[in-house]
């Protein structure tokens, strides 16, 4: 009997002993909670590709540039003003007083530092391919910086809005390593803590130089379940979450507690088409089986039913908010007859099986239901789907990327925030790039041609022209762009953000 | 009594190696962890170069051993995800998912000894089937929803605990509960079985036939006896607990080892997979190696098997 | 010979939650304690009977797509029509059709899983328990490795490599439940190797083929079908855990576990997406179990395990 009290006290003892640690002294009022469907690997943004480290990044770093949110436009942050030398340099000026979070000042020398760092092939930062047109940065004074470009470069300034300013003395003096868990940026929060997978907590940065964010700290949570998310929200736990599916807006907007606020985004959807035949020989290498299968789905039905009417039909890939987007393209209407009787004359009078590769609903909400709609509607002209279901979107991404993907794949992009058409025909649609699947040595010329002049003007003439021959050839299955769904606690004002990075920082309490 | 101590540590290392060998082997089998990590653009030399230096190129005799030799001395590698060492990530998380375990186990426990032994005690009777039946319905039952429940009821309209995280006890009471009551209904029936083994034994019926009332019976002789089968249970469970733990974890939010390891194995983390499993199964294989050594002691029949 | 480690003495019991018959009762008595289990056996009859006829008794086809009427509630509730009494999906399939086809998996999935890890693990324990020794020792270490393993990682493994099919996930299942069994009939063996009709064979010169197939093994038929049928429940309840990771079948074929995790971020409002499959899941794993429970009293009132 003593043995098992023994054995009985020892293990309450160890629970006692369990007492996690007290959370810090914020406040409910002086907090704002953020929730995260998964957490950064590291703290370093230009070595990561999550949208997440993005977002983070954005607090706790500044960019050169910055994108206003009521007008889309290009704006200054770090850089003051921007000018093009010639059609290959670019020189930008830098604001000056700004103070890192250790104290050291912010010069022309931290800009070289950080781009030398991410364009560094032997550091292999996963940022590099996006700044890979800039061949160097040179130091002209402490408050101005020379950018040599590799040939024309018209999405200079737009790119300026995608890398964070370092901390050279960071670079130099503590090493990548410590970079990982420790950032010293500019930005309007610093990191307190980290607890990895749990929650980062940030602390207002008194010394900002720009506008001072309302709350004193702000709470990252991640939160894998989005019920968990929603459940978190309507009951006070938490102020805001991200990519709220649309079927669960009512839930938030019944609870009293929270209201759901939704915006269009720069991220567009669409389903791949093998027509370069990359993963092998398939039927979507024949144009008019491409063209039955955007005339085989009620593109229209699935999102005013299955998204809540939270889509914009695109004719091609552009998003309406891209530089070069064309209006008067229309998309495709729906038109089963039609379609099988191109199908007919393809050498396809029964249909054919094809596979079809899908994804979890990460990026795109509520994809497996809308890829069920069209799969059921494909069916309908005899396209039969054989669905192969890969449930990470790393591995997925891979598949693609190396040319193992099947003829038909679930696909967005979120144009790395570029607002430009260059941001998606380039990677999505030209010849031998990773992860597209379409290969059409006139839409490679026109997309060359374009991205090689710096006037506007002509610059959509000639998208214009890329999109009518992406659509007249059917490049691919297109759907829509997207629109984020936010949910956002009552107690706090808080603005959906056009370009998917949330800003904890632009949080204000509401008034009462 | 040495020679049983010998024998169940060497049942350990044996279990632990082994476990080690097979997580290895499946790891390997699961993917080329290469094409994760190198850029899009990265050519042939450089995944050859990257697979040297990972050490890939090798045999697996030869790369297990190396991992081995390592992975004594704490050494797991880095985390080819967050490029941070294995070991450390694995062991931050520990300690939220061993004190949901033991606070599972408490809850089990105590909803499943009294119960267990009020059925065993009045077998057949309609407390025992009820019995029976909860117990039935409650492995039946899929855990998230009961997770789910609790947060809908006690967080969103009760608002009197937080939905999920991580800090305070108010944090543990509902994942705990979803835990026990996940582990409850088996443990009861093992507690009746239990109780009833000894309820049956010559030494309850030499007890009864020398005149003890039937509360001495029960209170000092079985229970001191049931311990025995009960504290043995406790070992079992512990090992079985990963599945429940892992959507406890998840619904709740809950930092620990459990969705570490999914996600792991999901983004191909070599390392911190086979620090988490081989760390695991230590813990498991000790707890069991605890349990057999207490059991020793409590009841020294056993120790001359 | 005694057990490995006291573990598995009690390791016994708890795996079978079996309680020792203190008296035989009487017939009349035996039958109205399987009250319980007859009805549990007619509920089964019903499930497996509308499984097998699907065809014919599904008011639709469970795959059809129909987008206008998604998320339709279930015909008693406002908004619900009889055409689809227990409302439709999250894509506009009827829930009904879903349900009932979604029996023919889970029990085809759990009939043969079964079959595998009891054959398996039948034999596995034969050889443990009749030829003891070395034999014994490094079986039973599997047995321990096996349950000490993450199922997770193990069903991970297998099916991120083979893919996950109908087939892959019995192997699966199968795979992972064997240890039970083993251990189990390893013990039954040790004790029927010493009766006296066992040693007359073996002074007869019987090769250990006939002695163990012959004449051990059908001794223990009553406790492998009682095991073996509990087992049904245990692994659909399995199948539904490996479709919450999202591991088992993949929809849209329906199975109850892959439509409990479709249906998971919808509890909030469109709750009966997974509450009827879930349900479901429970009442197939209840009769199960009231039936193994009344089988295992029938088959043999004083089966001591």
């Amino acid at each position: 009997m003593r043995r098992t009290m023994l054995v009985g006290s020892t293990l309450l003892l160890m629970l006692a002993l369990a007492a996690p640690a007290p959370a810090d002294a914020q406040t409910k009022d002086d907090t704002v909670v953020y929730a995260l469907q998964s957490d950064i690997p590291n703290w370093d943004p230009p070595n990561s590709v999550l949208r997440e480290s993005i977002i983070l990044g954005y607090h706790v770093f500044d960019h050169l540039a910055a994108r206003d949110l009521k007008t889309g436009k290009v704006g200054p942050s770090l850089a003051t003003s921007w000018r093009s030398l010639d059609e290959t340099t670019w020189e930008v000026k830098l604001r000056q007083g700004v103070k890192f979070h250790d104290g050291t000042p912010f010069t022309a020398k931290d800009v070289k530092a950080s781009f030398d760092r991410v364009l560094d092939p032997e550091k292999k930062l996963t940022a590099r391919g996006n700044h890979a047109k800039i061949k160097s940065v040179e130091v002209v004074d402490d408050h101005t910086a020379r950018f040599k470009t590799d040939g024309p470069y018209p999405v200079f300034v737009e790119r300026l809005t995608a890398l964070v300013m370092q901390s050279e003395k960071q670079i130099k003096e503590k090493g990548h390593e410590y970079m990982q868990e420790h950032p010293v940026g500019t930005g309007p929060y610093k990191l307190v803590r980290w607890n990895k997978k749990q929650e980062h907590l940030l602390a207002r940065n008194d010394d900002y130089w720009g506008p001072k964010p309302a709350f004193k700290y702000a709470r990252v949570r991640i939160i894998p379940e989005q019920a968990t998310q929603i459940a978190e929200l309507i009951s006070g736990g938490v102020d805001i979450i991200k990519a709220v599916p649309p079927d669960q807006m009512d839930v938030v907007n019944n609870s009293g507690q929270a209201r759901i606020a939704t915006s269009p985004i720069l991220r567009t959807a669409m389903l791949q088409l093998d027509q370069a035949g990359r993963a092998g020989k398939n039927p979507f290498q024949d144009k008019r089986v491409r063209q039955a299968a955007n005339m085989a789905a009620d593109m229209d039905a699935i999102i005013k039913h299955v998204l809540n009417g939270l889509a914009d039909r695109v004719a091609t890939t552009v998003n309406p908010m891209a530089f070069g987007f064309d209006p008067t393209l229309k998309p495709y209407k729906q038109d089963q007859a039609g379609a099988k009787k191109l199908l007919a004359e393809a050498g396809y009078p029964n249909g054919f099986e094809v596979g079809f590769l899908q994804g979890p609903p990460v990026v795109e909400p509520a994809v497996p239901q809308t890829s069920e709609a069209i799969s059921s509607d494909l069916a309908k002209v005899g396209i039969r789907t054989k669905k192969r279901y890969l449930g990470e979107v790393g591995p997925l991404t891979n598949l693609v990327r190396d040319g193992k993907a099947e003829p038909m794949f679930e696909w967005s992009w979120g144009y790395y925030s570029i607002f430009d058409a260059d941001a998606i025909f380039f990677d999505v649609m030209t010849c031998n790039q990773p992860y597209s699947y379409y290969c059409n040595k006139q839409f490679d010329d026109l997309v060359i041609q374009g991205r090689s002049t710096l006037d506007s003007k002509k610059r959509q003439e000639i998208y214009a022209k890329a999109q009518k021959l992406a659509y007249d050839d059917a490049a691919y299955i297109f759907k829509w762009g997207l629109r984020g769904v936010w949910g956002i606690s009552n107690r706090v004002d808080y603005e959906a953000p056009r370009d998917e990075v949330d800003r904890m920082f632009l949080v204000t309490p509401r008034k009462k | 009594m040495r020679a049983y101590v010998v024998r169940q540590l060497v049942q350990l290392v044996v279990v632990v190696i082994g476990i080690s060998v097979l997580s290895f082997c499946i790891l390997h089998v699961l993917g080329d962890p290469v094409l994760l990590l190198l850029p899009q653009n990265a050519g042939k030399e450089e995944f050859e170069r990257y697979r040297k230096l990972l050490g890939l190129d090798q045999p697996m005799p030869v790369q297990y051993w190396k991992f081995a030799s390592r992975a004594v001395h704490g050494d797991f590698g880095k985390s080819w995800y967050s490029d941070t060492p294995a070991f450390g990530l694995v062991l931050e998380r520990m300690p939220p998912t061993l004190y949901l375990t033991l606070a599972g186990l408490c809850v089990a426990l105590i909803i499943a000894l009294p119960l267990g032994f009020i059925a065993a005690l009045r077998r057949h009777s309609v407390v025992d089937n009820a019995c029976t039946v909860v117990a039935v319905a409650g492995q039946a039952m899929p855990i998230f929803w009961l997770g789910i429940m609790l947060i809908i009821i006690f967080a969103v309209r009760l608002k009197a605990l937080p939905a999920s995280g991580y800090g305070t006890w108010q944090h543990f009471l509902m994942p705990a509960f979803t835990l026990g009551a996940f582990l409850a209904p088996l443990t009861m029936r093992l507690v009746r079985s239990g109780v009833i083994e000894i309820m049956n034994t010559d030494y309850i019926r030499t007890a009864r036939a020398k005149g003890f009332g039937e509360r001495q019976v029960v209170g000092k002789h079985a229970f001191r006896n049931a311990c025995i089968p009960v504290v043995t249970v406790l070992g079992l469970q512990f090992g079985q607990l990963l599945g429940g733990a892992i959507v406890t974890e998840t619904v709740f939010a809950w930092p620990g080892v459990a969705t570490l390891t999914v996600e792991s194995i999901r983004n191909q983390d070599f390392p911190v997979v086979q620090c988490a499993v081989v760390l695991l199964a230590l813990i498991i294989v000790s707890v069991n190696f605890i349990v057999d050594m207490l059991v020793g002691v409590i009841d020294p029949r056993i120790r001359v098997a | 010979m005694k057990a490995v480690s006291a573990r598995s003495d009690v390791a016994l019991n708890a795996d079978l939650a079996m309680p020792v018959a203190a008296t035989p009762p009487s017939s009349l008595h035996r039958v109205w304690r399987l009250k319980w289990g007859l009805v549990a056996a007619f509920v089964m009859v019903l499930v497996i009977g509308s499984a097998a006829a699907a065809p014919w008794i599904a008011p639709h086809d469970p795959l059809t797509v129909d987008i206008r009427h998604r998320l339709a509630p279930p015909a008693w509730m406002a908004g619900g029509t009889a055409a689809h009494p227990l409302g439709t999906d999250q894509i506009g399939r009827d829930l009904l059709s879903r349900v009932i086809y979604g029996g023919r998996v889970s029990l085809v999935i759990g009939t043969a899983a079964v079959l595998v890890s009891s054959t398996i693990g039948v034999l596995l324990g034969l050889a443990a328990g009749y030829f003891a020794g070395r034999v014994d020792w490094t079986i039973m270490t599997l047995v321990n490795v096996m349950l000490t393993f993450p199922f997770v990682l193990l069903a991970l493994a297998v099916i991120a490599v083979l893919g996950p099919s109908l087939i892959n996930m019995i192997v699966v299942l199968g795979v992972a439940d064997w240890p039970l069994y083993a251990r189990v009939i390893r013990a039954e063996t040790l004790a029927i190797r010493e009766r006296e009709f066992v040693l007359a064979g073996r002074a007869l010169g019987m090769s250990h083929g006939r002695i163990v197939f012959g004449q051990i093994l059908p001794n223990l038929i009553s406790v492998i079908v009682v095991i073996a049928t509990l087992q049904v429940a245990r692994v659909i309840i399995l199948e539904s855990f490996l479709s919450f990771l999202g591991l088992g079948i993949q929809p849209p074929t329906p199975a109850w576990g892959n439509m409990l995790g479709e249906g998971r971020v919808y509890m909030l409002n469109s709750w009966w997406i997974a509450t009827f499959p879930g349900l479901a899941i429970f009442t197939t794993t209840l009769a199960i179990n009231l039936m193994g429970n009344a089988l295992r009293d029938w088959l043999d009132p004083h089966m001591k395990l």
